[in-house]
Protein backbone atom coordinates (compact mmCIF):
# COMPACT_ATOMS: atom_id res chain seq x y z
CA UNK A 1 0.00 0.00 0.00
CA UNK A 2 2.88 2.30 0.91
CA UNK A 3 3.85 2.33 -2.37
CA UNK A 4 0.20 2.77 -3.86
CA UNK A 5 -0.21 5.38 -1.78
CA UNK A 6 2.58 7.86 -3.54
CA UNK A 7 1.80 6.95 -7.04
CA UNK A 8 0.50 9.83 -9.07
CA UNK A 9 -1.94 7.58 -10.45
CA UNK A 10 -3.70 8.28 -6.93
CA UNK A 11 -3.96 12.06 -7.84
CA UNK A 12 -5.76 11.10 -10.86
CA UNK A 13 -8.21 8.76 -8.67
CA UNK A 14 -9.07 11.39 -6.37
CA UNK A 15 -9.74 13.98 -8.83
CA UNK A 16 -11.98 11.51 -10.52
CA UNK A 17 -14.11 11.42 -7.35
CA UNK A 18 -15.19 7.83 -7.72
CA UNK A 19 -17.37 6.91 -4.47
CA UNK A 20 -15.65 3.25 -4.18
CA UNK A 21 -12.15 4.92 -4.57
CA UNK A 22 -12.47 7.41 -1.70
CA UNK A 23 -14.49 5.63 0.17
CA UNK A 24 -11.19 3.29 0.34
CA UNK A 25 -9.38 6.26 1.08
CA UNK A 26 -11.08 7.02 4.05
CA UNK A 27 -11.85 3.73 5.40
CA UNK A 28 -9.62 1.98 7.23
CA UNK A 29 -7.80 4.62 8.31
CA UNK A 30 -3.50 4.37 6.71
CA UNK A 31 -1.36 6.69 7.30
CA UNK A 32 0.50 6.37 4.72
CA UNK A 33 -2.36 7.93 2.69
CA UNK A 34 -2.90 10.43 5.17
CA UNK A 35 0.96 11.58 4.81
CA UNK A 36 -0.12 11.12 0.59
CA UNK A 37 -2.86 14.00 1.50
CA UNK A 38 -0.67 16.20 3.64
CA UNK A 39 1.96 16.33 1.11
CA UNK A 40 -0.55 17.29 -1.66
CA UNK A 41 -1.44 20.20 0.14
CA UNK A 42 2.10 21.02 1.15
CA UNK A 43 2.84 20.94 -2.63
CA UNK A 44 -0.22 22.17 -4.47
CA UNK A 45 -1.02 24.80 -1.70
CA UNK A 46 2.64 25.84 -1.58
CA UNK A 47 3.12 25.89 -5.27
CA UNK A 48 0.15 28.25 -5.64
CA UNK A 49 1.04 30.15 -2.55
CA UNK A 50 4.72 31.25 -3.79
CA UNK A 51 3.25 31.97 -7.13
CA UNK A 52 0.79 34.53 -5.49
CA UNK A 53 3.88 35.97 -3.23
CA UNK A 54 6.38 36.61 -5.73
CA UNK A 55 4.66 39.57 -7.27
CA UNK A 56 5.86 41.28 -4.47
CA UNK A 57 9.78 39.29 -3.79
CA UNK A 58 11.27 35.71 -3.87
CA UNK A 59 10.86 36.22 0.23
CA UNK A 60 7.47 36.85 -0.12
CA UNK A 61 7.00 33.71 -2.49
CA UNK A 62 8.90 31.66 0.09
CA UNK A 63 6.41 32.78 3.32
CA UNK A 64 3.15 32.48 1.28
CA UNK A 65 4.07 29.14 0.03
CA UNK A 66 4.54 27.86 3.39
CA UNK A 67 1.47 30.20 5.01
CA UNK A 68 -1.34 28.85 2.59
CA UNK A 69 -0.28 25.10 3.10
CA UNK A 70 -0.52 26.28 6.48
CA UNK A 71 -3.86 28.10 6.35
CA UNK A 72 -5.74 24.46 4.64
CA UNK A 73 -3.95 22.33 7.36
CA UNK A 74 -4.75 24.40 10.61
CA UNK A 75 -8.47 24.65 9.17
CA UNK A 76 -8.54 21.01 9.11
CA UNK A 77 -7.14 20.45 12.23
CA UNK A 78 -9.15 23.24 14.01
CA UNK A 79 -12.30 21.90 12.85
CA UNK A 80 -11.86 18.94 13.07
CA UNK A 81 -13.65 17.57 16.14
CA UNK A 82 -16.40 19.73 14.98
CA UNK A 83 -17.13 18.26 11.78
CA UNK A 84 -17.00 14.75 13.59
CA UNK A 85 -19.86 16.19 15.37
CA UNK A 86 -21.87 17.72 13.14
CA UNK A 87 -21.68 14.53 11.15
CA UNK A 88 -23.78 12.16 13.14
CA UNK A 89 -26.03 14.96 14.10
CA UNK A 90 -27.13 15.72 10.38
CA UNK A 91 -27.29 12.12 9.96
CA UNK A 92 -24.31 10.34 8.46
CA UNK A 93 -22.68 8.08 10.54
CA UNK A 94 -19.39 8.77 10.34
CA UNK A 95 -16.53 8.33 13.07
CA UNK A 96 -14.08 10.95 14.10
CA UNK A 97 -11.30 9.88 11.95
CA UNK A 98 -13.65 9.26 9.01
CA UNK A 99 -14.78 12.67 8.99
CA UNK A 100 -11.39 14.11 9.85
CA UNK A 101 -9.81 12.19 6.67
CA UNK A 102 -13.23 13.37 4.59
CA UNK A 103 -12.81 16.91 5.00
CA UNK A 104 -8.76 15.89 4.55
CA UNK A 105 -9.51 14.36 0.89
CA UNK A 106 -11.39 17.65 -0.08
CA UNK A 107 -8.92 20.23 1.20
CA UNK A 108 -6.11 17.90 -1.04
CA UNK A 109 -8.44 17.97 -4.25
CA UNK A 110 -8.60 21.20 -3.71
CA UNK A 111 -5.09 21.82 -3.18
CA UNK A 112 -4.51 19.45 -6.30
CA UNK A 113 -6.66 21.72 -8.28
CA UNK A 114 -4.35 24.91 -6.76
CA UNK A 115 -1.08 23.72 -7.70
CA UNK A 116 -2.85 22.61 -11.47
CA UNK A 117 -3.75 26.46 -11.49
CA UNK A 118 -0.42 27.67 -9.67
CA UNK A 119 1.60 28.39 -13.75
CA UNK A 120 -1.66 30.22 -14.70
CA UNK A 121 -1.44 32.77 -11.76
CA UNK A 122 2.40 32.74 -11.82
CA UNK A 123 1.36 34.08 -15.51
CA UNK A 124 -0.97 36.34 -14.60
CA UNK A 125 1.60 37.46 -11.81
CA UNK A 126 4.10 37.82 -14.50
CA UNK A 127 1.59 40.03 -16.60
CA UNK A 128 0.49 42.71 -14.20
CA UNK A 129 2.87 45.39 -14.13
CA UNK A 130 5.49 45.39 -11.52
CA UNK A 131 5.03 46.45 -7.87
CA UNK A 132 6.67 49.65 -7.23
CA UNK A 133 7.13 52.42 -4.50
CA UNK A 134 4.71 54.11 -6.29
CA UNK A 135 2.05 51.36 -6.17
CA UNK A 136 -1.03 52.17 -4.39
CA UNK A 137 -3.58 49.56 -2.25
CA UNK A 138 -5.89 51.12 -4.84
CA UNK A 139 -3.89 49.93 -8.13
CA UNK A 140 -6.08 48.25 -10.76
CA UNK A 141 -3.01 46.11 -10.95
CA UNK A 142 -3.55 44.47 -7.31
CA UNK A 143 -7.19 44.48 -7.29
CA UNK A 144 -7.06 42.60 -10.69
CA UNK A 145 -4.44 40.05 -8.49
CA UNK A 146 -6.79 40.06 -5.72
CA UNK A 147 -9.51 39.28 -7.51
CA UNK A 148 -7.98 36.52 -9.93
CA UNK A 149 -6.16 34.50 -6.72
CA UNK A 150 -10.08 35.19 -4.94
CA UNK A 151 -11.95 33.28 -8.14
CA UNK A 152 -8.82 30.51 -8.32
CA UNK A 153 -8.64 29.58 -4.83
CA UNK A 154 -12.84 30.17 -4.06
CA UNK A 155 -13.27 27.82 -7.33
CA UNK A 156 -10.78 24.79 -6.14
CA UNK A 157 -12.23 24.87 -2.76
CA UNK A 158 -16.21 24.29 -3.88
CA UNK A 159 -14.96 21.92 -6.50
CA UNK A 160 -13.08 20.52 -3.87
CA UNK A 161 -16.31 19.81 -1.58
CA UNK A 162 -18.43 19.28 -4.29
CA UNK A 163 -16.25 16.19 -5.28
CA UNK A 164 -17.13 14.38 -2.03
CA UNK A 165 -20.95 14.98 -2.26
CA UNK A 166 -21.21 11.43 -4.37
CA UNK A 167 -19.77 9.79 -1.69
CA UNK A 168 -21.64 11.47 0.97
CA UNK A 169 -24.84 10.24 -0.51
CA UNK A 170 -24.10 7.19 -1.14
CA UNK A 171 -22.63 6.68 2.41
CA UNK A 172 -25.99 8.28 3.77
CA UNK A 173 -28.41 6.60 1.80
CA UNK A 174 -29.91 10.32 1.32
CA UNK A 175 -29.32 13.51 -0.88
CA UNK A 176 -30.68 15.77 1.81
CA UNK A 177 -28.45 13.96 4.41
CA UNK A 178 -24.90 14.39 2.32
CA UNK A 179 -25.77 18.13 1.23
CA UNK A 180 -26.53 19.00 4.91
CA UNK A 181 -23.24 17.56 5.65
CA UNK A 182 -21.34 19.25 3.59
CA UNK A 183 -23.10 22.81 3.81
CA UNK A 184 -22.07 22.57 7.88
CA UNK A 185 -18.76 21.65 6.93
CA UNK A 186 -18.37 24.04 3.99
CA UNK A 187 -20.00 26.70 6.36
CA UNK A 188 -17.62 25.54 9.63
CA UNK A 189 -14.13 25.21 7.39
CA UNK A 190 -15.28 28.88 5.81
CA UNK A 191 -15.83 30.94 9.26
CA UNK A 192 -12.05 29.29 10.61
CA UNK A 193 -10.53 29.52 7.68
CA UNK A 194 -11.24 32.89 7.31
CA UNK A 195 -9.96 33.96 10.34
CA UNK A 196 -6.69 31.78 9.86
CA UNK A 197 -5.96 33.46 6.91
CA UNK A 198 -6.54 36.63 8.11
CA UNK A 199 -3.85 35.98 11.18
CA UNK A 200 -1.67 35.08 8.94
CA UNK A 201 -1.38 37.83 6.05
CA UNK A 202 -0.47 39.47 3.96
CA UNK A 203 -0.70 36.67 1.25
CA UNK A 204 0.56 38.93 -1.69
CA UNK A 205 1.60 42.52 -0.37
CA UNK A 206 1.72 45.25 2.40
CA UNK A 207 2.79 48.25 1.72
CA UNK A 208 2.97 49.62 5.22
CA UNK A 209 5.54 46.97 6.33
CA UNK A 210 8.35 45.11 5.24
CA UNK A 211 7.90 41.48 3.89
CA UNK A 212 7.79 39.30 7.41
CA UNK A 213 6.37 35.67 8.17
CA UNK A 214 3.41 37.28 10.27
CA UNK A 215 3.45 40.86 11.83
CA UNK A 216 2.72 41.20 15.51
CA UNK A 217 -0.18 43.72 14.45
CA UNK A 218 -2.02 41.25 12.68
CA UNK A 219 -2.53 38.94 15.54
CA UNK A 220 -5.23 42.14 16.37
CA UNK A 221 -8.94 41.90 15.32
CA UNK A 222 -10.78 39.70 13.35
CA UNK A 223 -11.14 39.31 9.54
CA UNK A 224 -15.77 39.41 10.55
CA UNK A 225 -14.92 43.14 12.76
CA UNK A 226 -13.16 44.28 9.48
CA UNK A 227 -15.83 43.12 6.81
CA UNK A 228 -18.63 44.67 9.82
CA UNK A 229 -16.59 48.06 10.02
CA UNK A 230 -16.43 48.30 6.45
CA UNK A 231 -19.77 47.66 6.36
CA UNK A 232 -21.19 49.88 8.67
CA UNK A 233 -19.17 52.59 7.06
CA UNK A 234 -20.54 52.07 4.12
CA UNK A 235 -24.09 52.09 5.23
CA UNK A 236 -23.37 54.86 7.49
CA UNK A 237 -21.97 56.90 4.31
CA UNK B 1 -14.38 -9.67 -23.51
CA UNK B 2 -13.52 -6.59 -21.78
CA UNK B 3 -16.36 -4.61 -20.24
CA UNK B 4 -17.07 -1.78 -21.40
CA UNK B 5 -19.28 -0.86 -18.48
CA UNK B 6 -16.97 1.12 -16.38
CA UNK B 7 -19.86 2.44 -13.36
CA UNK B 8 -19.30 0.99 -10.38
CA UNK B 9 -21.98 -0.35 -8.32
CA UNK B 10 -23.27 1.96 -5.98
CA UNK B 11 -21.90 2.02 -2.46
CA UNK B 12 -24.04 0.20 0.67
CA UNK B 13 -24.74 3.02 2.92
CA UNK B 14 -23.34 2.67 5.93
CA UNK B 15 -24.77 1.43 9.01
CA UNK B 16 -27.68 3.46 10.03
CA UNK B 17 -27.72 5.40 13.37
CA UNK B 18 -30.30 3.41 14.71
CA UNK B 19 -34.09 2.11 14.32
CA UNK B 20 -36.26 4.70 12.20
CA UNK B 21 -37.35 7.48 13.66
CA UNK B 22 -40.96 6.55 14.14
CA UNK B 23 -39.84 3.03 15.48
CA UNK B 24 -40.50 2.23 19.13
CA UNK B 25 -37.32 2.39 21.43
CA UNK B 26 -35.54 -0.51 22.16
CA UNK B 27 -36.38 -1.82 18.89
CA UNK B 28 -32.89 -2.12 17.67
CA UNK B 29 -31.20 -4.56 19.85
CA UNK B 30 -28.03 -1.72 19.67
CA UNK B 31 -30.18 0.33 21.80
CA UNK B 32 -30.70 -2.35 24.33
CA UNK B 33 -27.13 -2.34 25.17
CA UNK B 34 -26.04 -0.59 28.73
CA UNK B 35 -24.25 2.65 28.44
CA UNK B 36 -20.92 2.43 30.78
CA UNK B 37 -18.70 5.35 30.72
CA UNK B 38 -18.27 8.20 29.95
CA UNK B 39 -17.00 8.12 26.75
CA UNK B 40 -19.45 5.37 26.19
CA UNK B 41 -22.38 8.03 26.84
CA UNK B 42 -20.61 10.78 24.40
CA UNK B 43 -20.26 8.33 21.67
CA UNK B 44 -23.76 7.56 21.90
CA UNK B 45 -24.76 10.94 22.74
CA UNK B 46 -24.19 11.58 18.67
CA UNK B 47 -24.19 8.51 17.31
CA UNK B 48 -27.22 6.58 18.75
CA UNK B 49 -29.02 8.94 20.48
CA UNK B 50 -32.14 6.33 20.56
CA UNK B 51 -29.99 4.55 22.69
CA UNK B 52 -29.19 6.94 25.07
CA UNK B 53 -32.98 7.98 25.08
CA UNK B 54 -34.05 3.75 25.82
CA UNK B 55 -31.35 3.79 28.54
CA UNK B 56 -33.07 7.00 30.36
CA UNK B 57 -36.51 4.79 30.38
CA UNK B 58 -34.82 2.10 31.95
CA UNK B 59 -34.81 1.72 35.90
CA UNK B 60 -32.84 3.22 37.79
CA UNK B 61 -32.60 6.34 35.41
CA UNK B 62 -29.50 7.32 37.60
CA UNK B 63 -26.58 5.84 36.29
CA UNK B 64 -26.64 7.03 32.84
CA UNK B 65 -28.49 10.32 34.21
CA UNK B 66 -25.37 11.15 36.94
CA UNK B 67 -22.95 9.97 33.70
CA UNK B 68 -24.94 12.87 31.31
CA UNK B 69 -24.51 15.80 33.93
CA UNK B 70 -21.18 14.70 34.82
CA UNK B 71 -20.40 14.73 30.66
CA UNK B 72 -22.00 18.44 30.67
CA UNK B 73 -20.04 19.69 33.74
CA UNK B 74 -16.77 18.81 32.47
CA UNK B 75 -17.53 19.56 28.92
CA UNK B 76 -19.00 23.16 29.93
CA UNK B 77 -16.06 23.43 32.37
CA UNK B 78 -13.45 22.84 29.00
CA UNK B 79 -14.89 25.32 26.92
CA UNK B 80 -15.69 27.98 30.06
CA UNK B 81 -11.58 27.81 30.27
CA UNK B 82 -11.57 28.82 26.39
CA UNK B 83 -13.92 31.50 27.24
CA UNK B 84 -11.50 32.42 30.22
CA UNK B 85 -8.39 32.55 27.78
CA UNK B 86 -10.29 36.45 26.13
CA UNK B 87 -9.66 37.93 29.48
CA UNK B 88 -6.85 36.27 31.32
CA UNK B 89 -6.67 36.44 35.03
CA UNK B 90 -9.62 35.72 37.37
CA UNK B 91 -11.38 34.81 34.24
CA UNK B 92 -9.69 31.96 33.90
CA UNK B 93 -11.55 30.31 36.25
CA UNK B 94 -14.96 32.29 36.66
CA UNK B 95 -16.11 32.27 33.10
CA UNK B 96 -15.58 28.06 33.73
CA UNK B 97 -17.70 28.00 36.60
CA UNK B 98 -20.25 30.96 35.74
CA UNK B 99 -20.67 28.47 32.11
CA UNK B 100 -20.74 25.01 33.84
CA UNK B 101 -22.73 26.75 36.76
CA UNK B 102 -25.06 28.78 34.33
CA UNK B 103 -26.23 25.88 32.13
CA UNK B 104 -26.70 23.87 35.26
CA UNK B 105 -28.99 26.55 36.47
CA UNK B 106 -31.07 26.98 33.57
CA UNK B 107 -31.81 23.49 33.25
CA UNK B 108 -32.99 23.26 37.06
CA UNK B 109 -35.04 26.57 37.03
CA UNK B 110 -36.78 25.43 33.64
CA UNK B 111 -36.71 21.17 34.53
CA UNK B 112 -40.45 21.84 36.99
CA UNK B 113 -41.88 23.30 33.92
CA UNK B 114 -40.71 20.65 31.17
CA UNK B 115 -42.02 18.07 33.40
CA UNK B 116 -46.08 19.98 33.95
CA UNK B 117 -46.07 20.83 30.11
CA UNK B 118 -44.88 16.54 29.57
CA UNK B 119 -47.73 16.07 31.99
CA UNK B 120 -50.15 18.59 30.41
CA UNK B 121 -49.36 17.40 26.55
CA UNK B 122 -50.49 13.70 27.61
CA UNK B 123 -46.86 12.31 27.82
CA UNK B 124 -46.50 9.40 30.41
CA UNK B 125 -43.34 10.16 31.81
CA UNK B 126 -41.68 10.19 35.13
CA UNK B 127 -39.73 13.06 37.01
CA UNK B 128 -36.64 11.33 36.77
CA UNK B 129 -37.25 10.51 33.27
CA UNK B 130 -38.11 13.97 32.36
CA UNK B 131 -34.68 15.16 34.12
CA UNK B 132 -32.89 12.39 32.98
CA UNK B 133 -33.88 13.78 29.22
CA UNK B 134 -32.97 17.19 29.90
CA UNK B 135 -29.61 16.33 31.08
CA UNK B 136 -29.12 14.48 28.01
CA UNK B 137 -29.96 17.65 26.22
CA UNK B 138 -27.40 19.84 28.52
CA UNK B 139 -24.50 17.28 27.74
CA UNK B 140 -24.80 17.06 24.22
CA UNK B 141 -24.95 21.20 23.76
CA UNK B 142 -21.76 21.15 26.43
CA UNK B 143 -20.26 18.38 23.84
CA UNK B 144 -20.77 20.42 20.83
CA UNK B 145 -19.67 23.65 22.28
CA UNK B 146 -16.25 21.32 22.60
CA UNK B 147 -16.26 20.87 19.15
CA UNK B 148 -16.35 24.88 18.97
CA UNK B 149 -13.65 25.77 21.40
CA UNK B 150 -10.72 25.46 18.90
CA UNK B 151 -12.64 27.94 17.15
CA UNK B 152 -13.31 29.96 20.01
CA UNK B 153 -9.71 29.94 20.76
CA UNK B 154 -8.06 31.35 17.52
CA UNK B 155 -10.80 34.12 17.68
CA UNK B 156 -9.93 34.67 21.14
CA UNK B 157 -6.01 35.09 20.60
CA UNK B 158 -6.78 37.61 18.01
CA UNK B 159 -9.60 39.99 18.56
CA UNK B 160 -9.71 42.38 21.72
CA UNK B 161 -13.53 42.84 20.92
CA UNK B 162 -15.61 42.17 24.22
CA UNK B 163 -19.12 42.31 21.49
CA UNK B 164 -17.61 40.42 18.69
CA UNK B 165 -15.91 37.38 21.40
CA UNK B 166 -19.66 37.84 23.29
CA UNK B 167 -21.18 37.16 19.33
CA UNK B 168 -19.09 34.38 18.37
CA UNK B 169 -19.73 32.73 21.59
CA UNK B 170 -23.58 33.65 21.40
CA UNK B 171 -24.20 32.21 18.52
CA UNK B 172 -22.25 28.78 19.26
CA UNK B 173 -23.92 28.76 22.80
CA UNK B 174 -27.35 28.85 20.06
CA UNK B 175 -26.27 26.61 17.44
CA UNK B 176 -25.44 23.97 20.56
CA UNK B 177 -28.58 24.57 22.08
CA UNK B 178 -30.51 23.88 18.88
CA UNK B 179 -28.91 20.20 18.69
CA UNK B 180 -29.50 19.85 22.38
CA UNK B 181 -33.49 21.22 22.08
CA UNK B 182 -33.62 18.74 18.89
CA UNK B 183 -32.49 15.63 21.22
CA UNK B 184 -35.15 16.17 23.99
CA UNK B 185 -37.95 17.08 21.01
CA UNK B 186 -36.96 13.28 19.90
CA UNK B 187 -37.09 11.88 22.85
CA UNK B 188 -40.79 13.32 23.79
CA UNK B 189 -41.90 12.24 20.51
CA UNK B 190 -41.59 8.75 22.01
CA UNK B 191 -43.28 9.28 24.80
CA UNK B 192 -46.93 9.07 23.62
CA UNK B 193 -47.97 12.44 24.06
CA UNK B 194 -51.15 14.17 22.31
CA UNK B 195 -49.42 17.49 21.17
CA UNK B 196 -46.23 18.52 21.19
CA UNK B 197 -47.37 22.57 21.85
CA UNK B 198 -46.13 22.56 25.12
CA UNK B 199 -42.69 21.23 24.31
CA UNK B 200 -42.28 24.26 21.78
CA UNK B 201 -43.08 26.96 24.36
CA UNK B 202 -41.28 25.26 26.77
CA UNK B 203 -38.06 25.43 24.56
CA UNK B 204 -39.05 29.34 23.96
CA UNK B 205 -38.36 29.13 27.62
CA UNK B 206 -35.74 27.97 28.61
CA UNK B 207 -33.94 29.25 25.35
CA UNK B 208 -35.03 33.08 26.96
CA UNK B 209 -33.54 31.91 30.39
CA UNK B 210 -30.49 31.12 28.91
CA UNK B 211 -30.28 34.36 27.33
CA UNK B 212 -30.55 36.31 30.65
CA UNK B 213 -28.54 34.09 32.37
CA UNK B 214 -25.63 35.62 30.29
CA UNK B 215 -26.23 38.80 31.65
CA UNK B 216 -27.37 37.54 35.25
CA UNK B 217 -23.88 36.14 35.55
CA UNK B 218 -21.76 38.75 33.69
CA UNK B 219 -19.25 38.98 33.24
CA UNK B 220 -18.69 35.70 31.23
CA UNK B 221 -16.61 37.09 28.15
CA UNK B 222 -14.99 40.83 30.18
CA UNK B 223 -13.72 41.76 32.84
CA UNK B 224 -15.13 42.99 36.29
CA UNK B 225 -13.60 43.50 39.63
CA UNK B 226 -17.06 41.53 41.09
CA UNK B 227 -17.83 38.19 40.57
CA UNK B 228 -21.44 38.94 39.80
CA UNK B 229 -23.10 42.09 38.76
CA UNK B 230 -24.88 44.52 41.15
CA UNK B 231 -26.99 45.83 38.74
CA UNK B 232 -29.94 44.43 37.66
CA UNK B 233 -30.68 43.87 33.91
CA UNK B 234 -32.28 42.57 31.01
CA UNK B 235 -29.82 40.92 28.52
CA UNK B 236 -31.33 42.81 25.57
CA UNK B 237 -30.23 46.65 27.60
CA UNK B 238 -27.36 44.78 28.43
CA UNK B 239 -26.10 43.46 24.42
CA UNK B 240 -27.18 46.99 23.57
CA UNK B 241 -24.81 48.75 26.27
CA UNK B 242 -22.47 46.35 25.09
CA UNK B 243 -22.44 46.71 21.12
CA UNK B 244 -22.73 51.03 21.90
CA UNK B 245 -19.28 50.68 23.28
Amino acid sequence: MSVRAWNLSQVGLLLRAQPAALREWVNPWRTERALFCLAAIALGAGLYGAAMGCWRSGLQALYTGIKLPLVVLLTTLGNGLLNGMLAPLLGLNLSLRQALMTVLLTFTIASILLGAFSPVAAFVVWNTPPLTDATRLAAAEYGLLQLTHVVFIAFAGVTGNLCLAPLLRQWSGHTAVAHKVLLAWLAANLFLGSQIAWVLRPFIWDPARPVEFIGQEYLRGSFYETVFDAARRLLIW
Amino acid sequence: MIDQNLTPPPLPPLPSRSAPAGAPLGSDPAEQVPITGLLTAVEALLRQPRRVMFQLRQPPVRTVLLALLVIAIACSLIYGLVVGTFSGGTQLWAAPVKIAGGLLLAALICLPSLFIFACLSGAEVRLSEVAGFLSGQLALMAVLLIGFAPVAWVFSQSTESVAAMGALHLAFGLIAAYFGLRFLNTAFAHLNARSGSGLKVWMVIFILVLLQMTTALRPIVGTSDDFLPAKKMFFVNHWAECLKK
